[in-house]
């Protein structure tokens, strides 16, 4: 059972929950960049938390169904489309071999993620199944390609998200930070620069991280000794802008980092796009590990 | 002796001291094979790097102050020569030519030296794993000679060769796979330390010996080498 692709997009992986256990080795935990949306688009169709989905950046995808299958599609208003009608997301939906899946305007967000029943099969890399561009492991896809999947179609049918979850994604966005790292040799001026400004989302901004404008740090620490890094860390460059890392950043990096951006903020800040304003506000760690531990136990991730 | 930070919502770093050093890293080694173990049941990821531990953990099962706590205890309860150590001496051929070493010559000229007195530098000594990143199986070796040092280049390279082997300043790395990189690029592996062998991955661990063997061009192409 398979979909066929007839336009592979702009950006279209293949992501699961991520790569884990080896970043002793240089691996980068890679995975969906919208956790939230993700973990919505699999627990409509009862599949595994870790299932393979596919993230569509920006559409311009089509896929055609080679056999039936039970899908649902969230994240990105990207004007899904099933046969040319358009299709609600946030529910599960029912297509039939021969339909056309494409994704061709960008209404709302940036990454919209197709789940399907049983969840796609695509190779296997150090127990994931997720690409990571930035270290060649497995590639985007491209016209011709064939994804295939497990099951069939669910009985299980028109399961929706209650609406009160839906999220806006063209609001500017504030990310709550953790206090992490370096954050105490930074002093009281600098915080109040990072603190009390919109900083605006810059064009460097892809999976592996986000390079924020505005106002700079006055003379932040140069170049540290690298260090492990953790998903959502805040690095300080000598210029003195922020840059979020994200899912395919390298494990190790050598700017000081100001703090780290709790992991379900990372969810709403990949739907949103380049010139978006930005701020940070700070977040007491057991806060942090209480909302997350609800979040893991809704989704049933391990 | 040691500092515990918090790193994100389910990781933590432990800083062991602020210089890179043999004996630190030797201990860092120790303490992640150490903590690799006794924390199995609550670990995602350990990364070791010049003088820190990046833990993270399993917020499912186990928070902050408790994973700190028990780390504390096994920290203070293992001496670093009771057990004994996994790191293992690897071997790395290296062609060192011009030919494949695209700044060699201005390395030779600017620090005077013949290319066979460069060459009995940088393969006499046997180096440490100090971290690896960067790229997956990317490791940063230390430390070179001074006699050898020498900065990264002004601006990146869009793309190294697979197996260059570079100088950065005090350290030393070989290129796993085709990438753009900074690094002063001497000489050039025949061996294959690519993903495309999936063992590759774990070639090298942080605390392992690595020494490079001086090989001809005629050994370079019989090993595989391209020129």
């Amino acid at each position: 059972m398979s979909f066929n692709v007839i336009k592979s997009g702009f950006l279209s992986l293949v992501e699961d929950y991520g790569r884990f256990g080896l970043a002793q080795y240089g691996l980068s935990q890679a995975g969906v960049a919208d956790e939230h949306a993700y973990c919505w688009a699999n627990h409509l169709l009862d599949n595994h938390f870790n299932d393979a989905v596919l993230e569509i950046t920006f559409g311009g995808c089509e896929l055609k169904a080679l056999s039936d299958a039970s899908i649902a599609v969230t994240g990105a208003d990207l004007g899904f489309k099933i046969n040319d009608k358009m299709q609600p997301l946030w529910q599960v939906i029912n297509v039939s071999a021969g339909d056309s899946l494409s994704w061709s305007e960008a209404n709302s967000g940036v990454r919209a993620y197709l789940a399907v029943k049983g969840g796609f099969q695509a190779t296997e890399f150090f127990n994931s199944r997720s690409v990571n561009l930035r270290e060649q492991i497995g590639s985007k896809l491209v016209e011709g390609d064939e994804i295939s999947f497990k099951a069939t179609r669910s009985e299980t049918d028109h399961h929706a998200m209650p609406s009160h979850f839906l999220p806006d994604y063209e609001q500017d966005v504030t990310l709550r930070l953790l206090p992490t790292y370096q954050f105490d040799q930074f002093d009281q001026q600098q915080k109040e620069v990072f603190f009390n400004q919109r900083y605006t989302i810059s064009n460097a901004y892809d999976r592996t991280g986000c390079r924020l404008e505005g106002k700079p740090i006055k003379e932040s620490q140069s170049r540290m000794i690298s260090e492990g890094i953790s998903y959502g860390s805040v690095e300080i460059t000598t210029e003195g802008f922020p840059i979020i890392l994200l899912k395919d950043s390298p494990t190790i990096g050598g700017y000081p980092k100001i703090g780290t951006v709790f992991s379900l903020d990372l969810a709403k800040l990949a739907q949103r796009q380049i010139g978006t304003k930005v701020s940070f506000e700070l977040m007491d760690i057991e806060i942090a590990q209480q909302k997350r531990r609800a979040f893991n136990a809704f989704f049933a991730i391990k | 002796m040691f500092n515990i930070k918090s790193a994100s919502e389910n990781s933590i770093i432990i800083y062991f001291g602020d210089q890179m050093s043999p004996d630190l890293i030797e201990k860092i080694s120790f303490y992640c094979q150490l903590l690799t173990d006794k924390l199995a049941d609550v670990i995602i990821d350990i990364v070791p790097s010049y003088t820190s531990l990046l833990i993270s953990y399993k917020l499912n099962l186990i928070n902050n102050e408790d994973v700190c706590d028990r780390i504390e205890k096994y920290l203070l309860s293992h001496d670093i020569d009771t057990v004994e150590s996994r790191s293992k001496l690897i071997e790395i051929p290296v062609y060192y030519d011009c030919d494949v070493g695209l700044d060699l010559e201005e390395l030779l000229s600017e620090k005077q030296l013949s290319l066979e007195e460069f060459i009995a530098i940088h393969s006499s000594k046997e180096y440490l794993v100090y971290t690896i990143g960067f790229s997956p199986a990317f490791a940063f070796l230390g430390e070179v000679d001074e006699r050898i040092r020498k900065n990264r280049l002004p601006s990146p390279r869009i793309e190294i060769p697979a197996g260059s082997v570079g100088i950065a300043d005090n350290q030393t790395a070989v290129y796993p796979i085709n990438s753009s990189g900074g690094w002063n690029i001497i000489g050039r592996s025949p061996l294959d330390f690519s993903l495309d062998n999936p063992d590759n991955l774990k070639h090298f661990s942080v605390g392992d010996s690595i020494r490079f063997l001086p090989i001809d061009k005629d050994e370079y192409l019989a090993l595989g080498g391209i020129a």
